[in-house]
């Protein structure tokens, strides 16, 4: 019995010895240069997003090994979770991938971990591959970057060739082109099943994303002169740019606009209007960049190879911001008009990057660092922006070059270079929109544009009604929050140095 | 501690029981309540007090993390007089002959309930005064409701938050005490239809929620035939803010009915059977058999569900939030999604404001309810 | 304690006439399929594709729509650990709050019927005083343990002394009205505090937090529910048990308790109901671990818009459960009532 004993003891301390020796050796290896650590990263649940997270988590894992915990959150309650989180220290989070509006609260109290340096040390992310706006704008806060983009979004008109073509119609260059061509198809049965159908769907129930369908139309008329212009206040005085001429022809035509959808228009969000266009049943819609692989996908798409889409409408005439009324475009006024018209391409929302938590520590953020990096890597990203069901949308210059990732995703050649010459063409603009960022941003635009839109919408209140409510709870919330500091993160976010 | 009926009897048996039983029996009335008294009491305190603060507060952030401004009633101080009054009273306008005659109406009610009072018996200062900030606070808001209701002004959250409950309360209550009448009798297959009309209360609120938003979509919802067969196809009545509400109530009203319906199924089938018998005998017909034997029986029992439906019914939030996220504009929104709308933009103190005008609202119309019928209720059982 | 027998009870005992009896199948069959049709409709479309749903309204599978089972592929394999670990969490949590709530809750209520209960103004004035001076403490930035403390001791000093002396008190109403107060304020209000207190005791994203909270939450309801089902019980059964010298807690467990069964059920079936579809707590309270069914329900509503054909799924498989349970328990609803023991 002890000679078993004792035999059954060496065997254990000799495979023990075993194990740590080889396990030593492994650690010198770059296979498992974070082994041993778990990177919980926080977004909202998919199969959007989280799904690419997910799918490439044991890669990573075999790559670096680091374990990565993917924790996923309702969307529309993923901001206040996540702010909760970081604001009473739980730190249950390393990482998230999040809306980068977001930065204006979270980067000032010292959330987020300062990318910079990482990023400069960091060839494998190609960071000069990403398309400028994304890479000087939307990544960044007061010049230092916080985030790394793994989606690119802006908002982008679709249109049904087929339709446009047989009527002799050209794509919409202005907003008043786009009513026009709405009005034209309203009531008539666009799909073939006998039922009229709409010029035009867009998401305007409250509480969605009304309130950036309004600023896309806006930002045509308030912003002419680039990024560093801003299009909801004055940089120099924090002043909302809301009660002028330029909002008020904007909410004419989103007025407009809301009578020529479906009757249900007022309450239909991103996916109602999604689902109503590729069934068949708009000729127009505005949205971000989903429609596209959208509309190629048999399961839901009964318009494959009739879609189009064209960069954001602009406006022949926009705000002359000294005057304060509205002016035809010149070459002084709109220096980036193309044709006479001033595109002003509405970043919305930002596009989902990731972000790593200040608190978490100095290896975990390292690890959640390199996973970041490693999904925004071009091998990786080029992928998965073809993938309908990921949500990333292209964002890098090397995502436009390959086109047979878009070609074996389903798309025909025409549509993907429709598609992608819309987007590369928003994407080079100098004229883009910095969609708002700064603390409280929630408020401004969810809160108080939204509320009042949603009243405008339903009658309840008038354009000049509309305009003097957003101006003065926006002015009220500044004063609250405190306009210098206000009008510092504005400028911050524009990266403004004056 | 006393107990009712048995403490001489405990007392006199008590002698001949071990020392510990006896004590354990003494404070059996503290065993008995403590538990959940201090669970409660542990669990509420905190947040209560925590809540309250913030509502007088303001949060911020600053370089180094977050903090909360004391800015004493000013949140209340937007609410009632400030800029978000339109949001929370509404706008009032001129009033109407039916307006007036309902408020004439209705005050002098009131007036004739204080005067009953002042001149009845078991008059005290503490009831009178309290009698009075009841009437006015009642009237006040009955006063809201018919200003913004019927005239051409437009009801804030706290009016269409009144509406949705008493609407909602008046039909779940006579739908589920029909429903529990109806399943009492001997009809065979009656125990498939409890199991049935369970049904609707099980379901998450947010899921029923989404579900109603597929049953009102009047393009690809269930309902279109209907609508085609009367040439509302083009006609949304979630863009409609009356249209809008009546969604929001039936959601309710179809979610929350077994809720009364159970309890009182419940109430009924304990009831003893020797008074239906007496009564029969006696030549009563159903009506008189319910109506003089059943219902003043169930009347506790429909006391408490209904003051239950009434505090819950007060926090609807799911169903406007999930069908129109408030809209058409405000029409739907009720106070809790008023104040989770702004505590979604981070304005908690704004939103705990809002939620404790709600609770004053809820509490007088606890007490006044609680006041005006359970303790004739209670007197009667 | 044999004495007590049932029969099953109804409101009238003679046959139905013909006409009620039609009038009343009428009747229960309308509400049954205005209760049925929603869900109906809730099954077809977790078997429809994206395409179906937007289409239109289909409404037969197999004539209208090809059914598939896409939906719940997806669900349960893709999802896989992401259902089952959501779903197991809903089952424990609302379980074992809700035994836990009906239990607590229904001795309370039992207390609050046969036994008086005085609290004074003053020993509330006193608890009060030494809540306030807990909280000033932790405001001067005192340790927890030591600001409660002190506030503790002055509670137990001024009820012993000053409290000795008031007279006026708050009964048993009034009690049961300060439970049912706690349910009046929205949850949205108490969220973040709620957060930050099981933060501090460090139980976020566990089973322990959500079954404390929902104890906490549903227990006025049990006790303002069972108040009436215990009032319907004779007193003169319980009083002669007291009589032949049984304890409070005999005459609880064995004559009480026995006869509230079909009020019991039905509050058990509600706070469980209550439990299992809890949202906003649960949201806040949770993370990796502890996630529960109506998050994933309602995460079905992403960027894209509600993604119908999977919420229907989700639905579905959470009422089943709870389904199950009524169907189970549904019969002791209708025990019905005493015979012969009160005269007798």
């Amino acid at each position: 019995m002890n000679r078993v004993l004792a035999r059954a003891l060496v065997l254990m301390v000799g495979v023990g010895l075993i194990a740590a020796c080889t396990s030593g050796s492994n650690n010198t290896s770059s296979n498992n240069k974070f082994s041993g650590t778990t990177i919980r990263v926080v977004t909202f649940t998919g199969p959007q997003i989280a799904e690419p997270l997910q799918r490439r988590a044991p890669d990573f894992e075999k790559l670096t090994g680091a374990k990565v915990q993917v924790i996923t959150v309702p969307f529309s309650d993923l901001y206040q979770k996540v702010l909760t989180d970081f604001a009473t220290k739980t730190n249950s989070y390393d990482a998230t991938v999040f809306d980068p509006q977001w930065m204006g609260d979270y980067v000032p109290p010292g959330y987020l971990e300062d990318l910079s340096d990482r990023v400069k040390n960091d060839s494998a992310i190609q960071w000069n591959d990403i398309a400028p706006f994304f890479r000087d704008f939307s990544a960044t806060f007061k010049g230092k970057i916080y985030t790394i983009p793994l989606d690119g979004d802006f908002q982008m008109v679709y249109y049904r060739t087929d339709l446009l073509q047989k009527d002799g119609l050209k794509p919409p260059e202005t907003w008043d082109d786009y009513v026009s061509i709405a009005q034209h198809f309203q009531g008539k049965d666009l799909n073939g099943d006998g039922k009229a159908d709409y010029g035009s769907c867009m998401a305007m129930k409250r509480s969605a994303q009304s309130y950036w369908m309004i600023i896309s139309i806006a930002a045509a008329l308030l912003q002419s002169q680039g990024t560093k212009q801003g299009t909801f206040f004055s940089t120099d005085n924090m002043q909302p740019l809301i009660n002028n001429p330029a909002m008020a022809r904007a909410l004419g035509i989103y007025k407009t606009l809301s009578r020529l959808g479906p009757p249900d228009q007022l309450n239909n969000d991103v996916g109602d209007s999604r689902g109503l266009f590729v069934t068949g049943r708009c000729a127009l819609s505005l949205d971000w960049g989903d429609i596209g692989p959208l509309a190629v996908d048999k399961t839901q798409s009964k318009v494959i190879d009739k879609v189009g889409a064209v960069i954001l409408p602009g406006s022949k005439q926009v705000l002359d911001r000294s005057s304060g009324q509205l002016a035809d475009c010149n070459s002084t006024l709109c220096p980036y008009a193309t044709n006479g018209v001033n595109h002003s391409p509405f970043a919305a929302f930002g596009g989902w990057s990731g972000a790593v938590n200040k608190a978490a520590p100095t290896k975990v953020k390292d690890a959640a660092y390199a996973f970041l990096s490693y999904m925004s890597q071009p091998a990786q990203s080029g992928v998965d922006v073809t993938i309908g069901k990921t949500g990333f949308n292209p964002y890098r210059l090397s995502h436009f070059n390959n086109l047979k990732n878009w070609l074996d995703s389903g798309m025909s050649e025409q549509a993907a270079k429709d598609y992608l010459g819309a987007i590369q063409t928003s994407l080079q603009s100098p004229n883009m929109v910095l969609d708002l960022r700064i603390p409280q941003s929630a408020f401004y635009e969810g809160t108080a544009l939204d509320t009042a839109i949603a009243q405008f919408l339903a009658g309840e209140l008038s354009a000049n009604q509309t305009m003097a409510q957003i101006t003065d709870q926006w002015n009220k919330k500044t004063d609250e929050v405190g306009r210098p500091a206000q009008l510092d993160a504005y400028k911050a976010s524009l990266s403004v140095t004056k | 501690m006393s107990t009712l009926a048995s403490s001489r009897v405990l007392r006199a048996a008590s002698a001949s029981w071990r020392p510990v039983a006896a004590r354990l029996d003494r404070s059996a009335g503290l065993v008995f309540i403590l538990p959940a008294v201090l669970v409660i009491l542990g669990f509420s305190i905190f947040p209560l007090l925590a809540s309250l603060y913030v509502s007088l507060s303001r949060l911020g952030f600053s370089e180094g993390g977050v903090e909360l401004k004391f800015v004493g009633f000013d949140n209340y101080a937007k609410l009632l007089f400030g800029i978000d009054r339109p949001h929370f009273l509404g706008i009032s306008g001129p009033l109407t002959p039916i307006g007036i005659a309902i408020l004439t109406a209705v005050y002098a009610l009131f007036a004739f309930l204080l005067y009953r009072y002042v001149r009845g018996p078991g008059l005290t200062v503490v009831g009178l005064v309290g009698r009075v900030l009841a009437t006015v606070i009642g009237a006040a808001l009955v006063w809201l409701i018919v200003d913004t209701v019927l005239t051409s002004g437009r009801p804030g959250t706290l009016a269409v938050t009144l509406i949705y409950v008493g609407a909602d309360v008046s039909v779940q209550y006579l739908l589920g005490l029909g429903l529990a009448l109806l399943v009492v009798q001997r009809l065979p297959g009656r125990r498939f239809f409890r199991v049935v009309f369970l049904l609707p209360m099980m379901i998450t609120p947010v899921g029923v929620a989404y579900l109603f938003r597929m049953l009102t979509d009047t393009s690809k919802g269930p309902l279109y035939p209907v609508w085609a067969h009367f040439g509302l196809t083009d006609v949304s009545w979630v863009t409609n803010p009356w249209g809008a509400r009546l969604a929001v109530m039936i959601g309710d009203v179809w979610q929350w009915t077994p809720f009364i319906f159970i309890v009182m199924l419940a109430a009924i089938e304990t009831l003893p059977q020797e008074l239906n018998e007496a009564a029969v005998v006696d030549g009563a017909n159903r009506w008189q058999v319910f109506w003089r034997i059943t219902f003043p029986q169930i009347l506790p029992a429909t006391s408490t569900v209904v003051l239950i439906r009434l505090i819950e019914g007060f926090k609807i939030i799911d169903l406007p939030n999930v069908l129109t996220n408030g809209g058409p504009g405000t029409a739907t929104e009720s106070l809790t999604l008023h104040a989770y709308t702004i505590w979604r933009a981070l304005d908690i103190g704004g939103s705990a404001a809002v939620a404790y005008m709600l609770l004053i609202v809820v509490t007088f119309v606890g007490i006044a309810y609680v006041n005006l019928f359970r303790r004739r209720v209670a007197a009667l059982a | 304690m044999g004495i007590i027998r049932r029969r099953s009870g109804s409101v009238s005992t003679t046959t139905v006439s013909l006409p009620a009896m039609t009038l009343s199948y009428i009747a229960l069959f309308a509400w049954a399929f205005v209760v049925l049709f929603p869900l109906y409709w809730l099954a077809i479309t977790s078997l429809k594709t994206p395409l179906d749903v937007n289409g239109g309204p289909f409404y037969i599978p197999w004539r209208d729509f090809q059914p598939n089972l896409d939906s719940w592929h997806y669900i349960f394999v893709d999802l896989g650990e992401d259902t089952f670990r959501p779903y197991l969490n809903t089952v424990v949590v609302g379980l074992t709050s809700t035994a836990i709530t009906v239990i607590l809750g229904s001795m309370a209520a039992y207390g609050l019927v046969r036994m008086r209960y005085r609290v004074t103004l003053g020993a509330i004035a006193s608890f009060a005083v030494g809540l306030a001076v807990t909280v000033a403490l932790l405001i001067q930035r005192w340790a927890l343990p030591l600001a409660a403390l002190a506030g503790l001791a002055l509670f137990v000093l001024l009820l012993q002394t000053v409290a000795r002396r008031s007279k006026r008190a708050v009964g048993n109403d009034d009690i049961a009205f300060w439970m049912i107060s706690q349910r009046m304020l929205p949850p949205v209000a108490v969220v973040i505090p709620i957060y930050i207190f099981f933060q501090q005791l460090q139980l976020l994203d566990t089973w322990g937090a959500l079954i404390i909270s929902y104890v906490a939450s549903h227990l006025p309801i049990v006790v303002w529910l069972m108040r009436d089902y215990f009032q319907s019980v004779p007193l003169e059964l319980e009083e002669s048990a007291a009589i032949d010298g049984a304890s409070p807690y005999r005459i609880f467990r064995s004559i009480v308790l026995p006869l509230a069964v079909p009020g019991l059920v039905a509050t058990f079936l509600f706070v469980l109901v209550f439990a299992w579809n809890e949202y906003l707590i649960a949201l806040f309270l949770t993370s990796a671990n502890a996630q529960t069914l109506p998050l994933t329900v309602a995460a079905q509503n992403a960027t894209r818009g509600p993604q119908w054909w999977y919420m229907s799924v989700l639905i579905l498989i959470m009422i089943g459960p709870v389904i199950a349970m009524a169907i189970a328990l549904e019969r002791f609803i209708a025990r019905g009532l005493l015979v012969g023991a009160v005269k007798g």
